[in-house]
């Protein structure tokens, strides 16, 4: 930042946000809307993602908008925090390189490039505009994960080898997903076809490096980014944000966060670290938190006990519930007196088994739920499903099903 | 005619501003549109959209250092370049853009007919540049001409002029909206804010009788005696971009999606749950009126029936009038009435003449209004905000939802006694995630294309329902051109059933299960016994969904919530509908989002 000369030239104010997945390992909670409309805290992901480039300066956004685009397009309209957004549409989600090709008449000059699925700390952003000189600069950070993100090879500030598939435990240096580009990478993409469904944006990157080995630049970090792959890393991502109170609300003590709109009875207690959104209500003798993020329009019912949850928006929780290690979605009615243990629990998604998992359950959107009912460790309910007084739930329930004791 | 824009102090950028301010002003009208520039005096004017001035504009390169702009949507003579603003005396010293009416303009036409003045535009406007031409030509200077002129003027205006050789941007206003935008070493005037918040947040809104004379130092506000007035400047908060479209193919549809976050705004903190008690801050000391009038027009009109029956309910005389007839046929008043104004705008002429007619017999004036700070806002002794945001496309959509809400708010801060409110509550905090139930899930598309090729379409309902009938009928009118009535459905025998055959579709508007939803299920086998397909919008409670041919499924709530969610229905069945069919949905022919004409 101190050369303010060429700053000017590769310094990027615009961005470009990929928004357009569904999140298929996300499922059920993403019947209605793309991955990063999910909720961490009490937020949508992409909220927090557009937090962090308007906190590194960032003054236009693009947002390539696919699976439900609607969703995206309602919740943050033509502009958010008086920062202009353009919408591109991405038909077909065909990967990354595809996605980012739609925005190719967005961005006039550099640009970033950002997951909009993937939470990451503004300085993440800062470090990578700043080091951007040309054609291309990514964000490198180390840790075990490599073999989940893809691995690089980094030599000095400039990436010589992107490593798709690593073998475990040869490269601890990956690819956080945040990105500087020129207006090259488009012309390098429109030169790729889609093969296999896919057009990743690593193919593109990679030939940049073919083309010219100095051309790719890395810029080591440290900072926090978390992403979430399996429904349950919606409560860890709820955990990390309240722990360093990136919550949108007013705090009341140092870790408990309410919203002015909120209606909390003063027999109930919270227990930080909470958030409260607008327009929550809870009921006397209730017990929220710690770790709980209420979504705004949420309530709950009196005696209820909640730790460990993630609350969606306009759910009503009736009273003597206790709920551990919960995802509930939106617009969920949950009657009196339902029992969620929590975890730990071998869960099946894609028919691959997870042992171990921290999760009590998921409830998907507008699940109604009658009183009296348990949720066993792990279980996954469909969004609109039925489920009648007392039945105890095991495993997976379709999508609209009603189950009866 | 609709809306106006001004710019002084912006050098060669004028033309820029004049034109962008005229994009954010289309919704007042788009029949015509065109500029004035001075120094050179020089006019450009062009029937159509926006789009057919814009392409004069790129191919003339206009140039000027103030100026003067027009979006105009006809009430006096028809559409075209001739009729089209600014208009000019007769050597082009005067250049002026009005909107609202010049009620005497016969007389003064008449008069200067008689004095050998030509002119050649069918409009009332164009008498004004001639009166001031007259003047000029009578000796007076500039400014004294002007004042003389709209002295001399009657009905309601927002003007503004340029003469040549001023330098000056001469304006009043006189019951149609005009707001000065206050910028660094620049001013600027327009109809409505949003064609200058681009430059500037920082406003004054003028009061019937203020005229402005704007110069590139500054600007001075007069009253009608012609004696400075302070004013207020006042800062706004929303952006420009707050009217862009957001990737959506029509505003109507994104103003449909925007639902669930308006009604949010709309019921956020005004409630409270655990208590059970609703608070409207704006009229909490307001004692329970004898009685309620409504007036409204429109969309506004069906919120007002829809206010009017809950207030019934609760036991409080209330009535909904269209404010068009009020002032004509005013219904009996006493010192306990409420008149209640439902405008999205704060700006329908109709309605503020309805409110001011109430006012000046002495009783209490309230505004259910979407707009801070509109004259209706202003002119009343209560306002209440609906808070929806800005509506773009000309068929309301979020608004009448909120306005829906705003009445369930209003009626219960208005009557006393305790109730429990909580299930009301619970059922108007739910709303935002049962539209958006809605939204994802919504069959209208697909019945939009299977009976997109029908005759016509009648919507029926009862009770509250009457009014989502006429307001779904109404939108289907407005976008897709289709023919479409509305009914309460006991009418239906007794004259409009004669209209029903198999082609025309029947949407009938069942929610609960009460005496209101077992006879409407009389009403749809009696047309379903003329063979009309019937589609029902409801909640699964009575027998509708079985008995009909089609449904259109809302979640179930309470009774006062249900209205909000069929109509949301009927919204996306218009809105597929006129997409369909190709219809223009944002401007629709003929139609102005706020019509500030009576």
């Amino acid at each position: 930042m101190s050369d303010i000369s060429s700053s000017e030239t590769t310094q990027p104010s615009s961005a470009v946000v990929l928004a357009a997945g569904e999140g298929t390992r996300l499922r059920p909670l993403t019947a209605n809307r793309p991955k990063p409309m999910l909720p961490a805290g009490t937020r949508p992901i992409l909220e927090h993602v557009l937090n962090a480039l308007i906190d590194a300066g960032i003054s236009d956004i693009h947002l390539v908008v696919g699976y439900q685009a609607n969703r995206v397009r309602s919740h943050f309209g033509p502009t958010y925090r008086d920062i202009p957004i353009t919408y591109h549409t991405q038909a077909n989600q065909l990967g990354s390189g595809h996605a980012l090709l739609q925005a190719r008449d967005g961005p006039d000059g550099p640009f970033l490039l950002v997951n909009g699925d993937q939470i990451i700390d503004h300085r993440i952003v800062e470090a990578v505009s700043t080091a951007h000189t040309d054609t291309a600069t990514l964000a490198v950070v180390e840790g075990p994960e490599a073999i989940d993100y893809g691995a690089v090879h980094l030599d000095g500030d400039t990436i010589t080898k992107l490593i798709e598939q690593p073998a475990d435990g040869e490269f601890r240096l990956f690819n956080a997903g945040v990105y500087a580009f020129g207006q090259q990478i488009f012309q390098v993409l429109e030169t790729l076809s889609v093969e296999r469904g896919e057009l990743p944006l690593t193919d593109a990157i990679q030939l940049l490096i073919d083309e010219d080995d100095h051309s790719v630049g890395g810029v080591r970090t440290d900072h926090f980014w978390m992403d979430a792959t399996h429904p349950w890393d919606l409560l860890s991502l709820s955990r990390e944000l309240l722990t360093r109170g990136w919550v949108d609300a007013p705090t009341t003590d140092t870790d408990i966060y309410v919203a002015e709109s909120a209606h909390i009875h003063p027999d109930a207690t919270l227990v930080g670290p909470v958030i409260v959104d607008s327009d929550v209500v809870i009921e006397a003798g209730a017990v929220v938190g710690p770790y709980a993020a209420i979504g705004a329009s949420v309530t709950i019912g009196s005696g209820s006990v909640l730790r460990d949850v993630v609350i969606d928006t306009d759910t009503t929780i009736r009273p003597n519930t206790t709920a551990i290690e919960l995802v509930a979605g939106q617009g969920c009615r949950i009657g009196a007196a339902l029992t969620v243990g929590g975890g730990p629990a071998d869960v099946v998604l894609d028919e691959e088994v997870y042992s171990d998992v921290d999760l009590g359950g998921v409830i998907s959107d507008r699940v109604d739920i009658g009183s009296g009912a348990v949720l066993e460790s792990g279980a996954l309910i469909g969004p609109g499903a039925t489920i009648g007084p007392g039945v105890v739930v095991r495993g997976h329930i379709d999508a609209g099903s009603e189950v009866v004791r | 005619m609709c809306g106006i824009v001004g710019s002084i102090g912006r050098g060669d950028g004028t033309v820029d501003v004049l034109m962008e301010g005229l994009r954010s002003l289309e919704y007042r009208g788009y029949d015509s549109a065109g500029i004035a520039l001075g120094p050179s005096m020089g006019v450009l004017r062009k029937s159509g959209e926006l789009d057919a001035l814009a392409e004069v504009v790129e191919a003339n390169e206009p140039t000027g250092t103030y100026g003067i702009g027009h979006t105009r949507w006809s009430t006096h003579g028809p559409p075209n370049d001739r009729n089209s603003h600014p208009h000019t005396d007769e050597t082009g010293r005067v250049a002026v853009v009005h909107n609202g009416i010049i009620e005497n303009y016969a007389a003064l036409k008449a008069d200067l007919q008689e004095t050998g003045v030509t002119f050649t535009s069918d409009t009332d406007t164009e008498v004004i540049p001639h009166l001031i031409a007259q003047a000029l030509d009578a000796g007076d200077d500039p400014e004294t001409a002007f004042h003389n002129t709209v002295d001399r003027l009657e009905g309601s205006y927002a003007i503004a002029a340029i003469i040549d050789g001023t330098e000056t941007i001469f304006a009043a206003r006189q019951g149609s909206p005009l707001v000065v935008g206050v910028g660094d070493n620049c001013t600027y005037l327009a109809s409505d804010v949003p064609a200058f918040v681009e430059h500037t947040r920082n406003v004054v809104f003028l009061e019937d009788g203020h005229r402005v004379i704007a110069t590139k130092t500054g600007y001075t506000i007069l009253d009608e005696n012609r004696s400075p007035v302070d004013v207020e400047v006042e800062t706004v908060s929303y952006t420009a971009e707050a009217t862009g479209k957001s990737g959506y193919d029509h505003y109507m549809l994104k103003e449909i999606h925007e639902q669930p976050t308006a009604l949010r705004q709309c019921f956020s903190g005004r409630s409270d749950a655990l208590a059970g008690t609703v608070t409207l801050e704006e009229i909490d000391s307001i004692p329970q009126p004898d009685e309620v009038q409504f007036v409204a027009c429109g969309t506004s009109y069906h919120a007002a029936l829809y206010g009017a029956a809950i207030l019934r309910e609760m036991g409080i005389s209330a009535e909904a009038y269209l404010a068009s007839e009020y002032a004509l046929s005013p219904p009996p008043l006493s010192l306990g009435t409420l008149v209640v104004g439902i405008t999205q705008s704060g700006e329908t002429a109709d309605t503020l003449a309805a409110l001011r007619d109430a006012n000046s017999r002495g009783v209490s004036t309230l505004t259910l209004t979407n707009t801070v700070n509109s004259t209706a806002a202003r002119e009343c002794d209560h306002a209440v905000y609906i808070r929806a945001g800005p509506e773009i496309g000309v068929a309301a959509t979020k608004t009448f939802s909120s306005q829906l809400v705003g009445c369930n708010l209003l009626a219960e801060e208005l009557v006393d006694g305790s109730r429990d409110l909580r299930p009301l509550i619970e059922s108007l905090r739910n709303l935002p995630d049962n539209v958006q139930s809605i939204l994802d899930t919504s069959s209208a598309e697909r019945l939009a294309e299977e009976y997109g090729k029908s005759n016509a379409y009648f919507f029926i309902g009862r009770g509250t329902n009457v009014a989502v009938a006429l307001e779904g009928a109404l939108k289907c009118k407005e976008i897709s051109y289709e023919h479409a009535e509305g009914f309460p459905a006991g009418e239906l025998k007794h004259g409009p059933l004669a209209l029903v055959t198999p082609e025309t579709p029947v949407f009938a508007i069942v929610t609960g299960d009460d005496e209101r939803a077992q006879k409407t299920l009389g009403n749809i086998k009696e047309v379903q016994a003329r063979g009309a397909p019937v589609i029902a919008v409801t909640d699964g409670e009575s027998d509708a969904a079985e008995i009909a041919d089609e449904t259109l499924m809302i979640p179930e709530t309470e009774e006062r919530a249900a209205p909000v969610l069929a109509n949301v229905q009927l919204q996306l069945f218009s809105y597929h509908l006129a997409d369909a069919l190709g219809r223009p949905i944002d401007k629709p022919r003929n139609l102005a989002k706020s019509v500030t004409v009576e």
